[in-house]
């Protein structure tokens, strides 16, 4: 009986289509709800959490020294082969690298290096925009890879951005952290 | 004189008709990826100009210098006329629409109808049939199997939904006594064709989306499987004319539902200028045909062709037999 006046509703729904109209008024809600589109290059840039494998740095100590005693394990470690590292001694006895050179071409950004560093020196900071036209370029030598900006604290959110192509292609921000971008994706 | 001063003012009429008409393709593709956007929480186009209006423009200057490219085995006078054969239609119909009774300019009455034809009705249906022809063409010329496959379900999918739609159409004529467009709006002055005729409307609807070849019935071009159908081996200005074609014939299905189901330019309760309330509703429209396209999933072949035969047709016969009844 039950089961007899249930496959009537059911008849009745699809005479009216029930099912297509809850599927319109659903698209139609969404139609209204705010868009999770991350305004990359003109409006919005990602910060990635800090954890992020992006491009490598190198680190100073406290004395301003550059902290590789270049033992070469972080190219042994190197499952892409791509960190050639050439040591010196400087007048202080220290062991140091003269040559320090990373094929961003070809890591793949595992990590691995700054794991096998025994001395701190390396690791794998947020930045993700180092595109270039020759693959040439994206061999980065040592005093680079000094320049380069260090782990922020904070990271994982949107920040307002815009679009620099005045000398190169640059994406520029001012602000170190941004608005939590999940936030905005509907889940139903 | 007054001869010459009627040719051009149909002239001119028909000059603005096809500037409409070849135009507003342009922001109809706009809206409706916007409209798809934000239904699936994207923005849309948002980098050619405010909000990416200009990015219909940016597309059009893209498909004109785009290469065309003819197949080397294909059919090179069909492949070149496909696009023309089903661009032409389309245009032609419009002549026979009327958007109003007439506006005054300058103390002369202009109607906004090329021509009231009495037989508007039939001629309408009869030249849009004939858009079909550049469809089969189209995948026939162009010698690849996914165009053939898009050609081969166009015909068959046209067979089944011209039928149903015409006989759809049989009631609002009965209602009006007159196949006039014009005539059957002027009978819906008080009360519109929509409450007498609502299985009417709906098999004329589904019908119209089928003619218009919109989701979910666009499997002459689907392409999640067949590439894009017909139009598969198309490009540049080509590929454009098939595009332009299917959002004007959007436009007519809308423009008909509106002058044969719902009152055409006479308004309800709101006075609004009559030209003004029909645009709005066939916007209302074309919003519904968007809106569908990125709600439903694309029927089978097979189901298409069992809801045409099997629903649609006796359910537009039976809206004729009932209306025939209520008469008596
Ligand atoms: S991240 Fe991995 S691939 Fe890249 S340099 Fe370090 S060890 Fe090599
Ligand atoms: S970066 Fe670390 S692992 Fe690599 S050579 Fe320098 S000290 Fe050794």
């Amino acid at each position: 009986m039950l089961r007899a006046r249930d496959r009537i509703g059911t008849w009745i729904g699809w005479a009216f289509f029930a099912d297509l109209a809850s599927a319109l008024a659903l698209t139609f809600g969404y139609m209204f709800s705010r868009s999770v589109t991350m305004q990359y290059p003109d409006k919005e840039k990602w910060l990635p959490y800090s954890r992020y494998r992006g491009h490598h740095f190198l680190k100073r100590d406290d004395e301003g020294e550059i902290k590789c005693v270049a033992c070469e394990l972080c190219a042994r470690i190197c499952p892409c082969d791509c960190i050639e590292v050439v040591p010196y001694e400087d007048e202080k006895g220290n062991r140091h690298p003269i040559k320090f050179e990373i094929d961003t071409a070809r890591c793949l950004f595992c990590g691995l290096c700054e794991d096998a560093c025994p001395a701190d020196a390396i690791a794998l900071g947020q930045q993700y925009e180092f595109s270039s036209f020759s693959s040439r370029d994206l061999v980065i030598g040592r005093d680079d890879l000094l320049a380069k900006p260090g782990k922020a604290p904070t990271g994982g959110g949107v920040v307002a951005a815009r679009l620099n192509t005045k000398k190169d292609v640059l994406v520029e921000t001012n602000e170190p952290q941004g608005y939590n971008w999940w936030r905005n994706i509907r889940r139903t | 004189m007054e001869l010459i001063v009627a040719l051009g003012l149909i002239v001119f009429k028909v000059a603005l008709l096809i500037a409409m008409l070849l135009l507003l393709p342009l922001p109809l593709t706009w809206v409706e990826r916007k409209i798809a956007g934000h239904m699936q929480q994207r923005m849309g186009p948002m980098r050619v100009g405010w909000h990416g209006l200009l990015q219909p423009v940016a597309d059009g200057i893209k498909l004109l210098t785009k290469e065309d490219h003819i197949p080397a085995e294909a059919d090179r006078f069909l492949f070149k006329l496909a696009p023309i054969l089903a661009l032409a239609p389309p245009f032609v119909v419009f002549v026979a629409i009327p958007f109003g009774e007439s506006i005054s300019v300058l103390g002369n009455e202009i109607s906004l109808y090329v021509s009231d034809m009495n037989v508007a009705l039939l001629f309408v249906f009869s030249v849009i049939g004939l858009e079909v022809y550049g469809v089969i063409f189209g995948g026939w010329a162009a010698n690849s199997k996914y165009a053939v496959l898009g050609s081969l379900r166009t015909c068959a999918q046209m067979i089944s939904y011209e039928i149903p739609m015409g006989f759809a159409v049989i009631g609002v004529v009965m209602l009006a006594q007159s196949m006039s467009l014009l005539d059957i709006v002027r009978a819906q002055a008080d009360v519109w064709n929509i409450v007498y005729q609502p299985i009417g409307f709906l098999v004329f609807f589904i019908a119209g989306l089928a003619e218009a070849q919109r989701i979910p019935f666009d499997l002459a071009e689907a392409e999640g499987d067949l590439g894009a159908g017909f139009h598969t081996e198309y490009s540049g200005i080509r590929f454009a004319f098939f595009m332009v074609s299917e959002y004007v014939i959007m436009l007519l299905v809308s423009v008909l539902a509106v002058i044969l189901f719902f009152g055409g330019w006479n308004g309800v309760l709101i006075p609004l200028p009559p030209l003004l309330w029909f645009a709005l509703k066939v916007a209302l429209f074309i919003y519904l045909f968007m809106w569908f396209r990125f709600t439903f999933p694309r029927y089978r072949y097979d189901q298409l062709m069992s809801i045409g035969w099997k629903v649609l047709l006796p359910l537009s016969m039976a809206n004729i037999i009932l209306t025939g009844i209520a008469f008596i």
